[in-house]
């Protein structure tokens, strides 16, 4: 089953590891961080191994977006953000996984302070009828 | 037979005697992966050669011995191989194509990596095909082959498998059948449910599992299970690719030669006994195959059918069957009673079900909330779409 890992956060200046430009992490001993750091690079690998990565992205600042909306009976292009809220869309994973524990394993290890993690599921085509 | 699946039948005859006389599975596997590829590349062009095993394995050994020239360890592992082929081959008593699937559903790998290794191992598919059937991308398929073989060098596993746990690795086998028949209709879309694909390689091996081992009546119960399923293939979808339940099929286009073969080999293996599992699901598809209607099903049966599937093989996919079956026998509230110790559960078919046999009762607006949630929770596109299609029409 295909989930997407979606890392809600936002760092100051907007930069990747998102980690190092977050607030709350920036404050945490160089102990933690690097346990933080760790944890994160040993279950990338970890799954790349089992062959459970699709693919992922880190994305560019949310300023940078381009938005396409319908005005007065026509296609409206703006330039970003989308949202003013606090946390942005950041980055995302794609994985094939055996079961939805498996996932939030996976998922459990993104976490870090000042960020926000989406576990979710991806729909697929097909269907069973009986 | 096309040169395609001339080289793909004999795949695991050629893995097995690899295997048989080097010894390394996860070598053995990758010289034989490249040996079909060069077939795939010459035969076409060149026509097929006069003995296709034997080329195959030919070419295989040479890429296997090339494979371990270019190793540094090479004189170990050279030597290690040269004692292991003056061991000689084992002795031969089981089918060597059921060798490698026994060896694919070892214990030591999880069943999706089992469906993957079987695929590659058993059907000689590439690892592109594989991946394309999975919808994932070429290298994650790649991984986890790779990790299901370095899993199984790992464990030691041997060739040929012990004979002690003979029953247990067939059964293993079953299963992992069963589930790539599933993901063969469950996973493709729309007009690719008329291409056989997995499913279709799900039939043509439980069919050489059957043959290979006929005095297991399981395996005679999961080939009818299979064929009986699979007839119901070209009514599962509409035009648009909407799925089709199982009430609202046409039935004149399910496929009668496969539920005339499916019969069969059931009635034959029925009386044999013990009758598990996969005989009884497989007795199950029998009476919905053979039923005119929905409403002229033989109910009581089915139901009877799934008491005694919930006695050896309890679920909730058996509960869910159970139920429906005594909502057609003794009224829709009978059918809902049973579904009530799965209360907790989040299984959006249990929802799905509750749903329908509320809104029989009359009791729309709980029947609302359970079609609702189970819209919501499907992971599945054409049964969202039958869902929110359903709870439009009630409104």
């Amino acid at each position: 089953m295909k989930y997407v890992i979606l890392i809600h956060s936002n760092p100051q200046p907007w930069g990747h590891p998102t980690g190092d430009f977050v607030a709350e992490q920036r404050d945490l001993p160089a102990e933690t961080r690097e346990q933080l750091n760790a944890d994160f690079e040993s279950v990338l690998e970890e799954m790349s191994a089992r062959g459970e990565l699709i693919g992922g992205e880190a994305l560019a600042d949310p300023a940078s977006a381009r938005l396409f909306r319908w005005h007065d009976g026509e296609r409206l292009a703006t330039d970003g953000p989308y949202a003013e809220g606090k946390e942005h869309l950041a980055g995302f994973f794609l994985i094939d996984v055996e079961s939805p524990e498996r996932a939030e394993e996976i998922t459990r290890n993104f976490g870090a302070p000042g960020e926000t993690i989406e576990l979710r599921p991806a729909m697929w085509p097909g269907g069973d009828a009986d | 037979m096309t040169v395609e699946q001339v080289w793909r039948t004999e795949a695991p005859h050629v893995l097995a005697a690899l295997t048989r006389r080097y010894g390394d599975f996860g070598d053995c596997e990758d010289a034989v992966q490249e040996a079909l590829l060069a077939a795939a590349a010459q035969w076409p062009r060149e026509g097929m050669p006069h003995d296709p095993r034997a080329w195959l394995i030919t070419v295989a050994q040479r890429r296997l011995i090339d494979q371990v020239r270019s190793e540094s360890a090479r004189r170990r592992r050279e030597e290690r191989y040269a004692a292991d082929a003056l061991d000689g081959a084992a002795p031969v008593g089981v089918d060597d194509s059921l060798e490698v699937l026994l060896l694919c559903a070892h214990p030591a790998l999880t069943k999706a990596s089992q469906v993957a290794l079987i695929l590659r191992a058993a059907s000689g598919l590439t690892t592109a095909q594989i991946a394309a059937g999975f919808l994932v991308p070429e290298a994650t398929m790649a991984a986890r082959i790779t990790r299901a073989k370095k899993t199984l060098a790992g464990a030691g596993s041997r060739f040929p498998a012990p004979a002690a746990d003979l029953s247990a690795r067939v059964g293993a086998v079953r299963h992992a059948l069963a589930l790539l028949h599933t993901e063969g209709h469950v996973r493709s879309s729309g007009e690719e449910l008329s291409d056989a694909g997995f499913s279709g390689e799900a039939i043509r091996l439980a069919r050489s599992l059957w043959r290979a081992v006929p005095a297991d009546p399981e395996n005679a119960g999961l080939l009818a299970l299979l064929l009986l399923t699979h007839a119901r293939g070209p009514a599962r979808t509409d035009a648009h690719g909407d799925l089709v339940p199982l009430e609202a099929q046409d039935r004149s286009r399910w496929r009668r030669d496969l539920i005339a073969e499916g019969v069969a080999i059931l009635e034959a293996v029925l009386p044999v006994g013990p009758v598990g599992e996969f005989q009884l699901q497989a007795a199950i598809a029998a009476v919905h195959d053979e039923a005119a209607s929905w409403a002229a099903t033989d109910w009581p049966q089915i139901a009877e059918l799934y008491r005694m599937l919930d006695l050896i093989a309890p679920g909730e996919a058996v509960t869910i069957g159970r139920a429906v079956a005594v909502a057609r026998t003794e009224g829709p509230a009978a059918g809902l009673a049973l579904l009530d110790p799965l209360a907790g559960s989040r299984n959006h078919r249990v929802a799905a079900t509750r749903g329908h046999l509320l809104a029989e009762l009359g009791r729309t607006a709980q029947a609302r909330v359970a079609l609702e949630q189970a819209a919501r929770t499907t992971p599945s596109i054409p049964e969202q779409r039958y869902l929110n299609r359903l709870l439009h029409e009630m409104a």
